[in-house]
């Protein structure tokens, strides 16, 4: 079975401005994978790529093995069987629910069952004769999902779905999508600059920089195992500490951790701490110097003696005054990340004797 | 959108088409620079008596020209009909107007006619000086056009200068005068403070709101104000009483135009308009003088015979390049 | 990355920034449209080449070049104006909680319906020296004579009394088309009411004054009706003379090339505004605004409206009325013949149809594909508009009578005529309805499987409804008044309520030009009710 996506070596300029280049990426079928990537990384070009709103400079686009874009080839987006949900949903205003989700159904067969199903999917029954712009941007946003899946699309693209939405909403949402997503088997990609909704949304998570991807992986790989400095810093709270590598473990100014690094004693490496990786304790080392907080938790930011900043997430009872001392432990319960000088290293855990608490 | 368009095209050939389809040979097609309200009906009166049906564009008479001379050969146009012999003298001169047989030129007085046949007078309009009977009596106005540069009438005046009977008129100046007079009455007239009106009806309009108290216009149009607002309208027409460069005698005529495949029926309507019906039309409807002899021109009206006019060749009014030129250089243009 | 691509074609590689070449359905018509556009420009050439010596004469002198200047001031004043007058009249009557707003949003429209030839005649009857106010006046106090309302006033009075509804409509649309969460956002940064006015609100209708300015603006540059009853010395006037007087079609033609250059010279001027971003940013959702209170400012707002309503409005169907009450009380016999109205009905109708049709790939090539062809298409469209009718009529005299005679003097080249004349009225509407039309709906409708064929017919049309149907309405409106190129390129016979008009009112006729001249201004007055119910439509989608 061929894959849902295959994109090989695409490139595209803007006025002379390189956005993508030697762009690669494959899409499983039934997969969600999400390109994420700050702004103006080529995220969203890469949608429109896949979806013919844009004409590729060279590379090519397969969808579910046929070539789409590429030398010679040019598949206008109404062949492509591709749907797509924009940024700002893009209904159109003089239809109504119904009329819009049934706008890409083949005209004479509109099948009223279909339209009325979509919007059972999508929780909308009820609605249908309601204009577009009557709905909340939540129930736009339902909409403008029903009616990329109408055609029962090969894939739907989803261009930061959620940005206009307020952020309960947008967390409902989310689940929901992905929920009817799945339960559809519908492959999608979807692109999005919020690491907490790619980690959460992705079957697949691929972290584009500077009109390339830098690593694609399971939502936990790309967290977990970082592969540069700047997915680290881009997929939430990272500081890093440095450290030397020595036989038992790597060495810091708060202290050794017990990570075994396969380098040579004695190389200078900086290590991936996240907040929550850093405990904090009684003790000195270190300034509280700021608290974030954020309901559920805290997050204190804690100057080191060498000046360096660390953050720390700490369960909402447990309060530190700003200025006080404490002691700073890195104990983190999985493999750290260490970039000794690029590419990052995955450590290994050593049995900790004397485990630090 | 496609069919929207193939509609709409099928519409608007529709008219057309149909017209075409019943212009049968004894269809007339007249383009007239007089208007509908004063001419119609003797089109109408032709119609019932010959059989020949007339279609008429109505527009204004020199626009009509340019349109005929734009058309080339291809002109629907088989008669022209014109408010004056300016227009009739440019058509002429293109070589656009057929010569008429001798036995139709014969009807008229050789003033009111093209020297070279190509056209015919069937009506004529007298040069007046209408005034405002509120302000002034037939006595208070002057001998002469040539009085009118008198500091007594300033800002009392209105004149068309961009009209066709003006223009007529100046060129008629510059025949008995020469051109330098001419331009001296000119500009003295504009000195005096003379206001210049669109056309002879708004001239008339103004003398009758006293927004002037006297005006140079053709005759007539005072009779339409008269018929509509009654005798009490505050203004009439003034005849100077010599041989005066001001009492000029313009005609309204018509030609056939050389490219008409309707020659016989066009020839017919020009005989038509000088017929004493028509003749009688123009004399009782439009207060036009009649142009053939034996038929009395309105009562209203100073005969013909009684209006002392100088010597004038009708032919050489169609020369307003130099009359133009003259305007400019005095500054009214 | 500037590997060429085979097979894309040389429209694909030349498309600019974001958008793709424009597809043949696009171009083609529009670039048949420009063709059309261009016919006059044509013919005028080739009369202008066959000019003597002379011509550079009548160009160089002092009266052309003092005639060339009138012109401009007088339009560079009438759209001024036109703009002082609309601004605050489309606020009032769109953002505030003036009484009888709805009322006032017709009334404030219906100056657009009087033909500017009637409209001068009526300001004469009623405010010319020896008017009716003077007659009143003296009266009163004796006051025999008022100021004179001749020449440049008379004509900057009267041009921009009946004009500055173009501007009114585009600028109304603008007010609608702003999010008010722009406003909102002013204010909440300290500025006042007045301050948001002048620095957000301003500035973002600018392109919205712009287009209306520029309709008023060449709509002076072609009068002749109202300019020559006030007696006002003006380009057009010295090309009519051309006609009238010397029968010169080949100085004409010269004359009218000039206006020509000053026409591109004004559109590219007001091409050059910047380019604002029309379509909602962010939120897909925008409220309505919230009606501003007037307060105290209820009964100076109410007098100013009252004032352009009495002037534009009330003075031209009274003065009518009275001229067919002074004719029916001297026994003059009146035919009501709706034979004329049914005729006007048809061609203004088939007109804004046409045009809007025409104008249509125009509008979406200069607002999707921008670039130099699509520029140089738009700013061509705008030739007919500023040309007197007389030239546009005779260049399709010139053209029909020689190439293809059996379209001559057909309903089909009248309408044809028509549309080259009004073209911009239509486009304008068009592109900024275009311009608030997201072009991502448009390309989501692609992705559900629409060619650009059915999404511009399912999409785009639609969604630029209200700019179709003001566009069209003003072409009707704008054709129902219309009169040379009526005289010379209808089927022979057709009347219309224009012309009959002007066929009773140049012999005097005042009273039997009353019935078609209150015809024309009732059946205006309907589609002025059509654009409006339009536009309150709008108000309420938002």
């Amino acid at each position: 079975m061929s894959d849902a996506i295959r994109i090989r070596r695409l490139a595209k300029t803007y006025g002379g401005l390189l956005v993508l280049g030697g762009f690669d990426l494959t899409v499983r079928r039934g997969e969600i994978l999400v390109l994420l990537g700050p702004s103006g990384c080529g995220k969203t070009t890469v949608l429109r790529l896949i979806a013919g709103l844009e004409v590729p400079d060279a590379g090519t686009i397969e969808v579910d093995g046929q070539a789409v874009s590429g030398p010679g080839v040019m598949v206008p987006p109404e062949r492509r069987r591709v749907g797509m949900v924009f940024q700002e949903y893009a209904l159109f205003p003089h239809l109504t629910v119904a009329q819009n989700i049934a706008y890409g159904l083949t005209r004479g067969t509109e099948d009223p069952s279909r339209v009325t199903e979509l919007l059972e999917v999508v929780g909308l029954r009820g609605l249908e004769d309601r204009m577009a712009y009557e709905l909340s941007g939540g129930q736009q946003q339902r909409v403008a999902l029903a009616r990329a899946m109408a055609r029962e699309p090969l894939v739907v693209l989803l261009d930061e779905p959620f940005s206009n939405l307020d952020a309960d909403l947008r967390q409902q949402l989310r689940e929901e999508m992905r929920e009817i997503l799945q339960r559809t088997h519908t492959t999608a990609v979807f692109v999005t600059h919020d690491q907490e909704e790619a980690l959460q949304i992705g079957d697949q998570v691929a972290v584009l920089n500077r009109g390339s991807v830098e690593q694609i992986g399971t939502p936990e790989e790309i967290y977990q195992q970082p592969r540069t400095r700047f997915i680290a810093t881009f997929l939430g709270r990272a500081d890093f500490l440095s450290a030397t590598v020595t036989r038992d473990g790597l060495l810091t100014e708060i202290g050794r951790i017990a990570q075994r690094v396969p380098l040579a004693e004695g190389t200078a490496v900086d290590v991936l701490v996240r907040a929550d990786d850093v405990a904090l304790a009684s003790g000195d080392g270190g300034t509280v110097i700021s608290r974030l907080f954020k309901g559920m938790q805290n997050v204190y930011r804690v100057k080191l003696r060498s000046g360096r900043v660390v953050q720390s997430l700490q369960d909402h009872t447990v309060r530190y005054a700003i200025g006080s001392s404490v002691r700073v432990i890195v104990d983190p319960g999985h493999p750290l990340v260490c970039f000794p000088n690029g590419e990052a290293i995955l450590a290994e855990m050593v049995p900790d004797p004397e485990p630090a608490r | 959108m496609r069919y929207l368009l193939v509609v709409l095209v099928g519409l608007t050939l529709l008219p057309g088409s149909l017209g075409s389809a019943t212009a049968q040979a004894a269809t007339l097609t007249v383009y007239s620079g007089r208007t509908r309200e004063l001419i119609e009906p003797l089109f109408a009166q032709f119609m019932k008596a010959t059989g020949i049906q007339v279609r008429v564009r109505y527009g204004e008479t020199a626009e009509l020209a340019a349109t005929i001379l734009e058309e080339g050969q291809n002109s629907p146009a088989d008669v022209y009909f014109a408010q004056d012999a300016g227009a009739l003298g440019a058509l002429a001169y293109a070589g656009r107007l057929r010569r008429l047989p001798d036995g139709v030129l014969q009807k008229v007085e050789s003033r009111f006619q093209s020297s070279d046949g190509a056209w015919v007078g069937v009506s004529g309009r007298a040069r007046v000086v209408v005034y405002n009977t509120r302000r002034l009596t037939a006595r208070d106005l002057p001998a002469s056009l040539q009085d009118f540069t008198h500091p007594r009438w300033r800002g009392r005046i209105g004149w068309a200068p961009t009209n066709g009977s003006f223009q007529a008129h100046v060129t008629a100046l510059r025949l008995l005068w020469g051109n330098e007079r001419t331009k001296q009455w000119l500009t003295a007239i504009k000195a005096n403070g003379a206001r210049a009106y669109r056309n002879n009806t708004a001239i008339v309009a103004a003398v009758g709101t006293g927004e002037v108290d006297v005006g140079f216009v053709n005759h007539y149009y005072l009779f339409g104000f008269i018929r509509e607002r009654g005798q009490a309208f505050p203004a009439r027409n003034y005849y100077f009483p010599g041989a005066d460069a001001g009492n000029l005698v313009n005609a309204a005529g018509a030609g056939v135009v050389d490219s008409s495949r309707n020659q016989a029926a066009a020839l017919q309507l020009v005989q038509y308009l000088l017929s004493e019906d028509a003749q009688r039309y123009f004399s009782n409807q439009t207060f036009e003088y009649p142009l053939v002899s034996g038929v009395p021109a309105s009562p209203l009206l100073l005969p013909l015979s009684q209006i002392k006019t100088p010597k004038i060749d009708l032919n050489h009014l169609q020369a307003l390049e130099q009359t133009l030129k003259l305007l400019r250089e005095a500054g009214i243009l | 990355m500037a590997t060429a691509v085979p097979g894309l074609g040389s429209l694909g590689r030349q498309a600019v920034e974001r958008r793709p070449a424009a597809p043949p359905l696009v171009w083609v018509p529009a670039l048949l449209v420009a063709g059309a556009a261009l016919l006059p420009i044509a013919y005028l050439i080739v009369r202008a080449a066959g000019a003597d010596e002379g011509i550079w004469l009548l160009l160089l002198s002092p009266r052309t070049f003092r005639l060339f200047i009138n012109t401009v001031l007088l339009g560079a004043a009438v759209a001024a104006t036109a703009i002082l007058i609309a601004v605050p009249a489309a606020w009032l009557t769109v953002r505030t909680d003036l009484p009888g707003a709805s009322a006032w949003r017709v009334l404030t429209v219906m100056p657009l319906v009087v033909p500017s030839y009637v409209g001068a005649f009526v300001l004469i009857t009623v405010l010319g020296p020896t008017g009716i106010l003077q007659a009143a006046l003296e009266r009163l106090w004796g006051v025999t004579r008022l100021l004179d309302i001749y020449g440049f006033f008379g004509a900057w009075f009267t041009l921009s009394l009946f004009t500055y509804p173009y501007v009114l409509l585009s600028v109304r649309a603008g007010l609608r088309g702003i999010d008010p969460a722009i406003e909102e956002a002013s204010r909440a940064l300290g500025q006042s009411g007045w301050t948001t006015f002048r620095r957000v609100t301003l500035p973002l209708l600018r392109p919205s004054i712009g287009a209306g300015a520029l309709l008023v603006l060449l709509y002076v540059f072609s009068d002749f009706g109202a300019v020559s009853m006030m007696q006002f010395d003006s380009f057009t006037t010295a090309i009519y003379l051309q006609y009238q007087a010397s029968f010169n079609r080949s100085y004409a033609a010269a004359l009218s090339l000039v206006l020509v250059a000053l026409t591109v010279l004004v559109v590219v001027l007001e091409g050059r505004q910047s380019r604002v971003r029309y379509h909602r940013i962010g939120s897909a959702t925008a409220r309505l605004p919230r009606r501003v209170h007037l307060g105290q400012w209820t009964r100076p707002a109410l007098l100013f409206l009252a004032a352009i309503a009495t002037v534009g409005v009330v003075m031209p169907v009274g003065v009518v009325t009275y001229w067919l009450v002074v004719g029916l009380r001297h026994g003059d016999s009146i035919l009501v013949s709706l034979r004329p109205a049914i005729n006007s009905i048809t061609a203004s109708v088939l007109s804004a149809l046409l045009t809007v049709a025409a104008a249509m790939p125009v509008a979406v090539l200069s607002v999707r594909f921008r670039g130099r062809l699509s520029t140089a298409i738009t700013r061509v469209s705008y030739a007919g508009y500023a040309l007197p009718g007389i030239v546009v009529a005779l260049s399709l005299v010139f053209f029909a009578a020689r190439y293809v005679v059996p379209l001559y003097q057909t309903l089909a080249l009248l309408v044809f005529g028509y549309m080259i004349l009004f073209l911009p009225q239509a486009l304008g509407p068009l592109r900024s309805a275009l311009l608030q039309v997201s072009p991502a709906q448009e390309e989501s409708a692609r992705t559900l499987g629409r060619t650009a064929r059915e999404v511009a017919l399912t999409i785009t049309v639609p969604l630029a409804r209200s700019g179709v149907v003001a566009g069209a309405a003003l072409v009707f409106l704008t054709t129902m008044k219309e009169l040379p190129a009526t005289l010379l390129l209808s089927p022979i016979g057709f009347d219309t309520l224009a012309t009959r008009v002007w066929s009773a009112a140049t012999e005097g006729f005042f009273s039997r030009a009353a019935v078609p001249a209150l015809l024309l201004l009732l059946a205006s007055s309907l589609s002025v009710g059509l654009l409006l119910s339009q536009e309150r439509n709008r108000w309420r989608d938002e």
